[in-house]
């Protein structure tokens, strides 16, 4: 069922247009890395932080505040840009374990995001004693690891 | 610099590198990871001279909490792009995004310097308020340009098959 919707989106005459226009690709991968930038710096400000590291004098809630705009912005130009390079190249993505680990990831570390972290980084600073920091932590280490698996699509498919 | 490139070519380690099926993959993806820490964090901050984010963060507190982390990324990319070039010497010499982007970045090192030795002088002046100095606010829109190019430079270092014309007739790589 997935395998045939896959299919389907490799058909659309919009995968066969980005293949054939040599310079779509190019500016769309372009483009998913200067908005994976702006996402990273998004995230780090607000995890650094949680660490107890980076912009310590300011208040958390408050960094939070103004960085969630810019994580949640940058995360929507990494699907504009990513989403396009799904349909052009749907069948290596769907025979590619490390897009379905990516994907696993994005899920899980929006879930989290907007449960947990979020949560944590809202509340009263000094309340919650070392979560703010196991938070921090995994938030890094799950949005490195998208970016990890991300790469290797293109390496190792 | 042609004579130079040749020989890294023939070094044995170069030759390792190149051959080493691990290798590539491990450099460009922690290439990319490092540029995460830097690029993203050297946003932030420009984006803060701009003045389009953190204007609550005094100006100061950026580069003395934040710039340790940044250039540890940094450094961590300079490391692996230079790998990345050792293992390939004659793939990139005639590649016109590569010559590009070292220009571009040492275009934007040139303002990272000048900002910092020039304009960031009088930073007690401005460090709180929302009245940043035009000649901090153009230094901050030049390298959010710049690093943003030498991001994409990067990508199209892949692209072998799409330089421009015109540096295709310099015939560089042949
Ligand atoms: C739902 C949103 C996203 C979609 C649909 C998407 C899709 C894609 C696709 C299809 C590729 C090309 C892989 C290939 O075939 O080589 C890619 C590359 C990549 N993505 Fe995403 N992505 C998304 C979000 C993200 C996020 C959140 C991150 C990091 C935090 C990320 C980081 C990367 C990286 C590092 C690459 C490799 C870039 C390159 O060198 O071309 N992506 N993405
Ligand atoms: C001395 C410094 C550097 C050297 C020698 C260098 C060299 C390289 C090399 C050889 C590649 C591989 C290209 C390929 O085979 O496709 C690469 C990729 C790349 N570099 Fe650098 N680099 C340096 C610094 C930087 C910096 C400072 C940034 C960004 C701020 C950057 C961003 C990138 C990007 C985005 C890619 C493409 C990664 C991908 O395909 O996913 N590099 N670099």
């Amino acid at each position: 069922m997935l395998q045939s919707f896959f299919q389907w989106m490799q058909g659309l005459p919009f995968s066969a247009w980005m293949l054939e226009e040599t310079w779509a690709s190019p500016i769309i991968q372009c483009a998913h890395l200067v908005a994976l930038v702006a996402f990273a710096g998004a995230v780090l400000v607000v995890d650094m932080r949680l660490l107890g590291r980076g912009l310590i004098k300011t208040p958390l809630n408050q960094l939070a505040r103004e960085m969630d705009r810019w994580m949640i912005w940058s995360f929507v130009a990494l699907f504009v840009t990513g989403a396009p390079q799904v349909l052009s190249t749907a069948l290596k993505q769907y025979y590619s374990p490390f897009f379905w680990w990516k994907m696993q990831i994005v899920i899980i570390g929006l879930l989290f995001n907007f449960t947990i972290r979020r949560r944590v980084a809202f509340a009263e600073e000094g309340s919650l004693g070392h979560w703010p920091k196991v938070v921090g932590f995994l938030s890094i280490g799950m949005w490195t690891g998208v970016s990890v698996y991300a790469r290797l699509i293109g390496l190792l498919s | 610099m042609r004579s130079l490139f040749e020989w890294v070519d023939a070094l044995p380690s170069s030759i390792a590198l190149r051959e080493s099926l691990n290798a590539y993959p491990t450099m460009l993806t922690i290439h990319v990871v490092s540029m995460c820490l830097f690029a993203g964090l050297i946003a932030y901050w420009d984006m803060r001279l701009v003045g389009l984010t953190l204007r609550k963060v005094p100006v100061s507190n950026i580069p003395t909490r934040l710039f340790p982390w940044a250039l540890t990324g940094y450094g961590i990319n300079l490391i692996t792009g230079a790998l990345l070039l050792y293992s390939q010497p004659m793939r990139y010499y005639g590649n016109f995004y590569f010559w590009a982007k070292m220009v571009l970045m040492l275009i934007a090192g040139i303002n990272m310097f000048w900002f910092h030795y020039a304009t960031y002088k009088s930073v007690q002046a401005w460090d709180q308020g929302r009245e940043i100095p035009m000649n901090a606010r153009l230094a901050g829109v030049v390298s959010l340009v710049l690093w943003a190019a030498v991001v994409v430079t990067g990508r199209m270092m892949a692209y072998s098959g799409l330089m421009p014309q015109w540096w295709n007739n310099l015939n560089i790589g042949a």
